[in-house]
């Protein structure tokens, strides 16, 4: 996702900080020449603005002498999420992931509420509550990747001392530290040897400014290679105590094997050497841990009793004190080796100041200190303690947002966390890690739940709900699963959803169908008929008459359907083409004749039979029988009370054909009489003020008058 | 970060994007209006191409204001002498689609300065703001006709009714409409630039729909400010706040009202101001709330974009700074 300078999204802080935002002034590139005379703004949807900006042009500036010239731009600016860890395309398919987890956890939370109301307020009946969450935390992980192992070739090689693995992401060293906190509860018993597989996988990310035992391991890595005697050099030591500080045995057992006291030709020369290191290398690979299982690879014992590893941790203990009294280190005649070896003694014995010298930040240092000093897993309060004297062991000029989480959480303070969750890793995370931080934890859920007026009387909870929906809103692709979070928001989640709706363009009928879907999904009746409006109305401008009169029905809009039958009305009684025709009579048969107030449909239907069969007479030429039944429809329509008194004077002119029928008269006396009645309520009509003067030629009602009187003679003389 | 979607023509003075950002429209000092479209509507962040070009004026346009679209694809067009017009495109007597004029407004005496549509249950209202002070507001008889207008009402600024503010001369107004949708009472706020100081302050008219007239509801100035000149005005989206959110903008920053929902004995709605914001140090040109109503957006004569929001504490502060640089 595109976003401003690395260190400092704006997004980052959001709404959501305590803290005031920083004065960083964001640059948005443009290509046009200054000066710049404007500048108009409008969001678009979720958090991306457009800016248009507008240059000054000379007073004396004329349209066409500077054709072709920039004017101005238009730019589009997304505000970003997150950090630019992760791509666009990833951010997307990690959104659309952690979406079934999440709906699945409320639909679960929803009905565990449900139970506990039903079960009479005992306090908190939800025995399976852990484990929907430590299965939501689950998904979610997986969601955000696992690291993979690049192949590499069968033979192992022996100077490969670090396994290559893809990068793992922040993101996920984050997820995996909350859920080790607060998903995983069943895990606690063995907390700290869960935090030095964390350390394990994620030290790579660990920091940005300062350096990290893995990126030690990295760069002597790229050196070994061309080192003649590892033992000689300085660094190998090095990286072999920072290695074992934080519990990398496998790697520190492999380094060790390098030592040149293995090869073939020393043996005779270095054997009490080589005793010394297997010895050190035997001692670590047999180390106590209090873990239930280790990996294939890893060495160590495991112990899952406090009992059991505390007599196995006192018994490797005086394994190492032995060793290390032992005279077999005066004949140790390399010095490097004998101070490298008693330096990891000094380590694993857990020796703090040798941790210090080995490990690279406090972070490190603290978790090799829950390693070899502090081997039980023990209260947050006083790992908050110890986490405290490890930074001033080892303070950092800047934090980095993997050290403030971890902080945040070990000082209890879910409030940080939050903070720490939405500023460094955006708005996803905190939306996903919330449900984290709230089980259980009364303080969690008194801040996350409380509404505030200042928020406009939603819980902070609603509020990271609502930021996340709208950086979803902002993207073609994901606005469809916004909806999922924003009907979780009890306070301001649906009027959300209604604007992220209404916004939505129209004329594309696959957004269309899907808005509506949504609306019917969420019981969005209302805004529903609004949409269809504005898709009738566009169709209906735009060419598309049926369409329109489509939506506008399916909207239940009567009053744009009446106005459009009024619209049908003014073509009563004009002629019009064959083609005007169909279409006007299409447009009758799609407003049907149900609807309630456009009481003129009975008319326009009515109408078109008539005009219908007046089509016939002039198209079949003069037979009878097509002139019979056009009389018929004429009669119909005479007769019916909802034929328009405006429209009768038209309608008789239509039909004088009929009525002067060659042919002999088509109508019978009572049927003359009927028009000659409707003739005289006409001419009585003339006399009112609100009479509606027809645009027919003068001389139209005589000329119908004298039809009629000549149809009634001769009915007269048929004997009708 | 930022991504280029369309250059405009020289001379161009404004732009505006209609309801769901996928169309604009721009106009220009020689009365030009061009209307943008993207190929690709379905993604909203493509490159766009204009697909109408014609001459709507012979004066240049200072402003565009999109209709609703219950009522169609239509703009109207402020312009530099004064008048406004209305164009709609729509296919008609079988022609093809194209923009057509529907409506002309003028005054002799005055000129509009801003216009604004509010869509309520009642039908389309247009507010329209004129050089001397006075809102005229203007009901659509048909909704399927753009062409038909009725003056429904017309007053001026002041809160106190009686009191006729004569020979005022505006330079600017805002106006801006409550945005909600829906059976809720038109409401809008509106502010003007003049040399009368009882017109300035920005102030939120009600309809009142029993004795069919519009009421002043709240003055959004302090006491001994009423009489500043106000640039700009925005009323914030409310999808679920207990209280209205309004931003007005004059020479001392931006300031942030707090609007109650329900009136008081005289008809009137409680105020606050939560926050007066300053950073632009003169004159604000535009403000828009995004969609939640949480983050303010503001361009001023000082050449920015500013992000404005409030954090958890309630606290409002300058969320982010934005700097055309070439």
């Amino acid at each position: 996702m595109p976003g401003p300078a690395s260190d400092s999204s704006p997004s980052g802080a959001l709404v959501l900080s305590s803290w005031e935002a920083r004065e960083v002034v964001y640059p948005i590139r443009h290509e046009l020449k200054p000066p710049i005379a404007r500048l108009s703004i409008s969001w678009a949807r979720g958090n991306s603005f457009r800016v248009s900006i507008f240059t000054q042009h000379p007073a004396n500036h004329t349209s066409d002498s500077n054709d072709g010239e920039v004017g101005g731009q238009v730019l589009e600016v997304k505000i970003r999420n997150g950090d630019g860890e992760i791509s666009a395309a990833e951010f997307r398919r990690i959104a659309y992931g952690s979406v079934s987890p999440f709906a699945l956890l409320q639909s679960r939370k929803h009905m565990v509420s449900g139970l506990s109301k039903m079960s009479m307020g005992l306090p908190r009946f939800n025995p399976d509550g852990w484990e929907y969450l430590a299965e939501y935390s689950k998904d979610i992980s997986s969601v955000i990747g696992n690291p993979k192992l690049i192949p590499s070739s069968a033979i192992e090689d022996p100077l490969e001392i670090l396994k290559k693995v893809e990068e793992p992401t922040c993101l996920k060293a984050a997820w995996e530290l909350m859920d080790v906190f607060y998903a995983d509860k069943q895990s606690h018993w063995w907390l700290n040897e869960r935090l030095v597989d964390w350390l394990a996988e994620y030290d790579s990310v660990l920091s940005t400014t300062q350096s990290t035992i893995h990126s030690k391991l990295v760069d002597f890595q790229k050196e070994l290679n061309n080192l003649q005697v590892v033992e000689d050099n300085p660094r190998y030591w090095d990286v072999i105590l920072s290695a074992l500080a934080v519990g990398w045995q496998e790697i520190v057992v492999k380094m060790l094997r390098l030592h040149g006291s293995y090869q073939l030709d020393q043996l005779s020369r270095r054997e009490t050497e080589n005793g010394l290191v297997e010895a050190v290398a035997f001692l670590i690979s047999e180390m106590p841990r209090m873990r239930p299982e280790l990996d294939s690879g890893k060495f160590g014992q495991c112990f899952k009793t406090k009992p059991d590893f505390t007599k196995a941790w006192e018994k490797w203990r005086s394994k190492i004190t032995k060793l290390d009294g032992s005279g077999f280190w005066v004949h140790c005649t390399h010095v490097q080796t004998r101070k490298g070896l008693q330096n990891m003694l000094r380590i694993i014995l857990g020796d703090v100041e040798s941790l210090s010298g080995a490990t690279c930040n406090w972070m490190e240092l603290y978790i090799s200190q829950l390693l070899y000093v502090r081997p039980f897993s023990m209260g947050l309060e006083s790992m908050y303690n110890l986490a405290e004297k490890c930074m001033q062991l080892k303070p950092a000029s800047n934090t980095d947002r993997l050290m403030a989480l971890i902080i945040g959480i070990l000082g209890e303070s879910p409030e940080i966390v939050l903070a720490e969750c939405s500023r460094g890793f955006g708005p996803w995370m905190a939306t996903h890690a919330m449900e984290l931080l709230i089980e259980e934890n009364d303080e969690a859920e008194t801040l996350l739940h409380e509404e505030r007026h200042d928020l406009g009387g939603v819980s902070i909870e609603e509020l990271h709900r609502l930021v996340y929906a709208q950086v979803l809103c902002s993207h073609a692709f994901t606005w469809q699963i916004a909806p999922i979070y924003l009907t979780s928001c009890a306070k301001q989640g649906i009027g959300f959803l209604e604007t992220l709706l209404y916004s939505q363009a129209v004329q594309h009928n696959g957004v269309l169908l899907k808005n509506l879907e949504i609306c019917r999904l969420y019981e969005l009746d209302s805004l529903s008929s609004n949409i269809m409006k504005i898709a009738g109305v566009y169709h209906w401008k735009h060419g598309r008459k049926g369409c329109g009169v489509f939506w506008l029905k399916q909207a239940r809009d009567e009053v744009r359907l009446n106005k459009i039958a009024q619209q049908l009305f003014d073509s009563v009684g004009k002629s019009i083409s064959d083609e005007s025709f169909k279409q006007w009579e299409g447009l009758i048969e799609l407003l049907g004749s149900e609807s309630k107030n456009t009481g003129g449909l009975e008319f326009l239907h009515k109408y078109r039979d008539f005009k219908k069969s007046l089509h016939q007479v002039h198209q079949k030429g003069k037979t009878t029988g097509a002139a019979q039944s056009a009389v018929d429809s004429l009669i119909a329509l005479m007769k019916n009370p909802s034929t328009p008194q405006r429209f009768w004077l038209p309608i008789l002119n239509d039909s004088l054909k009929l009525i002067d029928w060659h042919g002999g008269p088509l109508l019978n006396t009572e049927q003359t009489n009927l028009l000659l009645n409707k003739l005289q309520e006409l001419s009585m009509a003339k006399l009112r003020p609100d009479f509606v003067e027809s645009d027919l030629p003068p001389l139209a009602l005589s000329s119908i008058r004298l039809a009629l009187a000549k149809n009634l003679g001769r009915a007269f003389l048929e004997g009708c | 970060m930022e991504k280029a979607m369309a250059t405009f023509h020289k001379g161009t003075l404004c732009s505006a994007w209609n309801y769901s950002s996928t169309r604009l429209a721009t106009a220009s000092s020689d009365g030009t209006l061009v209307i943008f479209d993207s190929p690709h509507p379905s993604s909203s962040s493509t490159s766009f191409t204009p697909t109408s070009n014609f001459k709507a004026h012979e004066v240049a346009i200072t402003k565009i204001v999109w209709v609703p679209p219950e009522y169609g694809d239509s703009v109207a067009c402020i312009c530099s002498d004064g008048t406004s017009s209305l164009w709609e495109e729509v296919v008609e007597d079988a022609q093809p689609l194209q923009w057509k004029l529907c409506k002309l407004f003028k005054s002799n005496s005055s000129q509009i300065l801003d216009l604004q549509f509010g869509n309520s249950s009642s039908g389309l209202k247009m507010i329209a703001a004129f050089s001397d002070g006075y809102i005229k507001v203007y009901e659509l008889m048909d909704p399927l006709n753009l062409k038909n207008w009725q003056l429904q009402a017309e007053f001026q600024n002041v809160i106190d009714s009686i009191s006729t503010v004569r020979k005022s001369s505006c330079s600017s107004a805002s106006i801006s409409w409550n945005p909600h949708r829906g059976e809720q009472q038109s409401s809008f706020v509106i502010a003007f630039s003049s040399n009368t100081p009882q017109l300035n302050s920005a102030k939120v008219w009600e309809f009142d729909q029993a004795h069919h007239r519009w009421l002043p509801v709240a003055e959004l100035a302090l006491t001994a400010e009423k009489g500043d000149e106000v640039y700009a005005v925005a009323w914030a989206q409310n999808i679920g706040r207990p209280y209205e959110v309004i931003a007005v903008a004059t020479q001392r920053g931006i300031a942030i009202w707090h609007l109650g929902l329900s009136p008081d004995m005289d008809g009137r709605l409680s105020r606050e101001r939560v926050a007066l914001l300053s950073g632009h140090n003169g004159e604000v040109w535009e403000m828009e709330w995004d969609m939640g109503g949480m983050t303010l957006a503001s361009t001023g004569k000082d050449g920015m974009v500013r992000l404005w929001q409030s954090n958890l504490n309630g606290v409002w502060h300058q969320h982010a700074a934005f700097e055309p640089t070439s």
